[in-house]
């Protein structure tokens, strides 16, 4: 019985506080009247009657907060008071609130957004069950289809392995249906099986799907079954036009399933034909094994032993990329998302440093408020309450601070989360798959509301620790014991440390930017449009696609505007690949292993007009380059000087990767950037389109223009479309968005971490400047004094500038050393600059020592005009 | 904050509330009343400190009140003793007279 009266009385004192309230009330008002009559009846006045029930009754305020305290809710009603009072202060000092609540807000958010994608990208199970059995095989080559038949029967520490590659189709419904480009997966049959991913319908391969002669088969994504065919559950057994060939939907994929990353909407097998050149020619394949259950590292090791030795028995290999020798087995998510790794830690670092440094501020403020607010600490002290209570009173307003931050932060994160993921360095698919996690928001608010209590340890420990005259007996100035500024000079320091690591960072992703833009891609971007254009081979012949081709491009050339348009197999700078060893005739000692590995490009006419090439010697295609005439070619100035040095390229004949016979070199252009901006240019060579692939599928049509070339966008796709209707147009970017992406990753490095430095100096900047003027509050009548005595001005002014900056120049050094330390994180991700460049430290640590002595000055002036006797007088 | 009354005397209220209102339900300033009227003002009770008393054995579940008329058709809140009550009660009064028997035999040394 007893739990429930307790329950009963508690929940009613909680609940129904006004009416128990009332009840005392009028309880207390009852006995007072009684009494009061009954001392009337024994003969006293009626206000003497009244007057002496109350002395009788004692304390009538001190009873009834004994009565209420018997509720025994008096902890969570000061509790409700003390957030209430908390709220109201916060309203009180809008200004400073809001620095508070915001800066915690942008670290807080941050934090639990950078938190939650990392997260999802590194650490969350890919989708596939056990990824941590599956293994990509020597993943700095590629492999070709006789290896993999090869390897795939002696590997006996795995239970299967596949070998798989991306490739971009048309997709057609029903030959009616307009046509559009997809990216698909295609594999060997064992793919799924490695995977061990079941299908959501139909199947997924089987065993003979890679052979020649097999019906051509595709399992579809989740993703492109829903956008292109309604999730259609009747599509399987359906026969779609892939490359215009009838292909057999024979399964759908589970939703949320994708390999190898989500761009990649369709499972096609591969065509592994011994008798096909490709089979035993260049490497394009990705192998991928699934480990045996159990099996140890010892396993594994013997394992690859075994491998080396099998492909040393069969293969002769060049030293350059010998497979014997190279081993090295990576833990497929390693292979997927390694490279994320790095830039997605340094964000997460950075956040988690500004939200150190919103902390340090938040208690910095409140401690020079807390000085502040001495008069008041001392008023409520001399009217009883006590030292635990205003404790919990600093307490309370530091947490309500740092929750109404921390909800801020966790709405900020919810409302900016997409804009943020699409600003991250990661592959476009993989955004996608990120959301935000609810643990994370939990962990956001857990997070807060744990800094609140840190950081109301500076403040209570002053209030606490300032012994009985702590607590104000001089009014306002006495603000403060030693403890409180020592404190203080420590949270200045741990603020110019933490801001110095965020700016050295920024500048050291400056200077790296500055050092890819200086890079010379060996072309002019401005004006260039690049058009993937395809004709599915299925079902068109090569003089369809031939004199497709050639339409498109004349139609090109006379849309108003148009400089200049031509085709190309390879986009510069974003598409790497098609590249081999060819032969060299006037080099015949170059055999095998040893022939030049060089880049393969054909171009139609135009197309290095269009992309402003320079031109070392000879001449340029021209419409008589034909098939039929005289095969021709133009190699790279890498090329031309690695192979004939001190000579003339022209007049040679070389081979070319992906073509048969012998072209001959008629002119020499300057280095264009292949696969990326920042690896060394290849040798490479481009053929005429018409003596190589003049009936090729696809390519890309570069388009000059002098205004805007993603104004000539919809006109193209409608001359594609108009041109033939079977046709399907892929990625459309501008040369100079090309060029951009290639260093995307660091702009977009270089975007946050200038956003956290600027925050984290402006914070540092409240701090420097807070604590500054504090110290010359405090100290005024000080000044006055001296003032009064003589003192130099100029002296006075120095003396304050120096309590400022002291703990700064001391936190600039500590942070100087921690950003060294820490910079090893930025080496991936740098280009051109040493992660220990000096003059980026030097730079971070000028713009914090400006800043901060700016921030200083600003109330040292003030000091140094301290009217002697307005200060004295106000003491 | 009130003055902390030795748990002794408090104890002692406590009993004596338990007691008066064994006998019939009261409101505060009856409790009062009788306590004074029965050990003719032997025992002053402070009639604020009574309330709290009161409160604390309300959320204790060993009384409990309601809102009553008195004879001048006043609005009261009586209280009145629950089972538990009467049983804290026995347990108190066996302590006390313990105690004080005790403390008799200790002063009836000679």
């Amino acid at each position: 019985m007893r739990w429930w009266s307790e329950i009963r009385v508690r929940m009613r004192a909680l609940l129904g506080r006004d009416t128990m309230e009332q009840e005392l009330e009028d309880e207390v008002a009852f006995h007072l009247e009684r009494e009061a009559e009954k001392l009337e009846a024994e003969g006293l006045e009626p206000r003497e009657a009244r007057r002496l029930a109350r002395v009788r009754f004692g304390g009538v305020d001190r009873h009834k907060e004994a009565a209420r305290e018997a509720w025994g809710v008096r902890t969570v009603m000061e509790l409700g008071a003390d957030i209430r009072f908390a709220l109201r202060q916060l309203r009180s000092r809008p200004g400073f609130s809001a620095v508070a609540a915001l800066t915690l807000a942008l670290g807080i958010g941050g934090t639990v957004a950078l938190g939650s994608a990392a997260h999802g990208v590194l650490v969350k199970p890919l989708p596939v069950p056990a990824e941590d059995e599956l293994r990509v095989f020597w993943s700095a080559y590629n492999w070709r289809g006789v290896e993999f038949d090869h390897v795939k029967e002696r590997t006996p520490v795995f239970q299967e392995v596949a070998a798989w590659s991306n490739e971009g189709y048309s997709m057609r419904r029903d030959p009616g249906s307009p046509s559009s480009l997809i990216s698909a997966t295609v594999g060997s049959a064992e793919l799924f099986e490695v995977l061990g991913t079941e299908p959501l319908l139909g199947r997924t391969f089987q065993p003979g799907d890679d052979r020649p002669g097999a019906e051509p088969v595709v399992v579809l994504a989740h993703g492109l079954w829903t956008r292109a065919f309604g999730a259609d559950r009747g599509v399987v057994g359906e026969r779609i036009l892939l490359d215009g060939t009838p292909t057999t939907v024979v399964g759908v994929m589970p939703e949320g399933f994708y390999f190898p990353d989500p761009a990649f909407e369709a499972f096609v097998p591969l065509e592994l034909d011994p008798e096909d050149g490709g089979y035993q020619g260049n490497g394009w394949l990705v192998l991928t094994g699934r480990l045996r259950d159990g099996a140890g590292p010892d396993d594994v090791a013997a394992g690859v032993d075994a491998i080396t030795r099998a492909l040393g028995e069969r293969f002769t290999y060049p030293e350059q990329w010998d497979k014997t020798r190279n081993a090295h087995l990576v833990p497929l998510r390693e292979y997927l998302v390694g490279d994320s790794r790095a830039p997605l830690l340094l964000l997460v670092g950075a956040s988690a440093l500004l939200l150190l440094l919103a902390s340090a501020n938040v208690a910095a403020l409140l401690l020079t408020r807390s000085g502040d607010r001495t008069r008041e600490m001392a008023v409520r002290a001399a009217l009883g309450a006590g030292r635990g209570r205003l404790a919990r009173q600093l307490l309370t307003e530091s947490v309500v601070l740092s929750l109404v931050g921390g909800g801020l932060g966790v709405l900020l994160a919810v409302g900016f989360f997409r804009l943020l993921v699409d600003g991250l360095p990661l592959a476009p698919a993989l955004r996608d798959t990120l959301g935000l996690e609810t643990g994370a928001l939990l962990a956001g608010l857990g997070g807060a509301a744990v800094l609140g209590g840190l950081v109301s340890l500076a403040p209570v420990r002053d209030l606490l620790g300032g012994g009985p005259s702590g607590l104000g007996t001089r009014g306002g100035t006495a603000a403060g014991g030693p403890g409180s500024s020592r404190v203080q000079r420590a949270l200045v320091f741990a603020e110019a440390a933490f801001a110095v690591v965020l700016v050295s960072g920024a500048a050291l992703l400056v200077r790296s930017v500055d050092e890819l833009r200086g890079i010379d891609p060996g072309l002019d971007p401005r004006g260039v449009l690049a058009v993937d254009v395809y004709l599915g081979p299925g079902e068109t012949e090569a003089p369809e696609r031939e004199a497709f081709f050639d339409e498109v491009l004349l139609e090109a050339r006379a849309l108003p505007g148009v400089e200049s348009a031509g085709l190309i197999n390879r986009v510069p700078v974003r598409d790497g690949g098609y590249q081999g060893p060819i032969g060299i005739q006037d080099r015949p000692e170059l055999t095998d292993t040893n022939r030049p590995n060089v880049a393969f490009r054909t171009v139609s006419p135009g197309a290095l007009e269009a992309l402003d090439v320079a031109w070392v010697e000879g001449r340029s295609f021209d419409d008589g380059d034909r098939a039929g005439s005289l095969p021709v070619a133009l190699v790279n100035e890498t090329m031309a000087r690695s192979l004939w040095p001190g000579k003339s390229a022209l007049g040679r004949r070389i081979q070319a990767t992906l073509a048969p016979g012998w072209f001959e070199v008629v002119g020499v252009v300057a280095d264009v950037a292949v696969h990326d901006l920042v690896s060394p240019t290849p040798m490479a060579a481009y053929y005429p389109r018409a003596q190589t692939e003049a009936s090729a599928a696809g390519g890309f049509l570069l388009v000059e223009t002098e205004g805007d070339p993603t104004a000539l966008a919809e006109p193209l796709r409608r001359l594609v479309g108009t041109t033939d209707a079977r046709a399907a147009v892929g990625r459309v970017e501008t040369m100079d968005q090309v060029l951009d992406a290639a260093m995307s990753d660091n702009l977009r490095l270089r975007f946050f971490l200038l956003l956290f430095a600027g925050v984290g100096l402006a914070l540092g900047v409240v701090g420097i400047y807070g604590v500054v003027s504090y110290a010359v509050a405090r100290r005024r009548a000080e000044f006055g004094l001296r003032m009064a005595l003589g003192a130099e001005p100029s002296r006075l002014l120095a003396q304050v500038v120096r309590v400022g900056m002291l703990p700064v120049a001391g936190g600039v050094v500590a942070g100087v050393a921690g950003a060294a330390l820490a910079s090893r994180f930025l080496r991936e991700v740098l280009f051109g600059v040493a992660p220990t460049d000096p003059a980026a430290y030097l730079t971070a640590a000028l713009i914090l020592l400006l800043t901060g002595l700016l921030a200083a000055l600003v109330p040292a002036v003030r000091a140094a005009r301290t009217d002697p006797v307005g200060a004295l007088r106000a003491e | 904050m009130p003055k902390p009354d030795s748990d002794m005397i408090r104890g002692t209220l406590d009993m004596l509330i338990l007691k008066v209102l064994s006998l019939e339900p009261m409101h505060g300033w009856g409790i009062s009343e009788r306590i004074q009227q029965v050990s003719d003002g032997a025992l002053q009770v402070n009639q604020g400190s009574l309330y709290g008393s009161l409160h604390r054995l309300t959320r204790q579940g060993w009384i409990a009140s309601e809102w009553g008329r008195t004879e001048n058709n006043r609005r009261a809140r009586y209280y009145r003793l629950t089972p538990a009550g009467e049983r804290q009660l026995g347990v108190e009064t066996t302590h006390w007279d313990r105690l004080s028997g005790a403390v008799e035999r200790v002063l009836g040394l000679t």
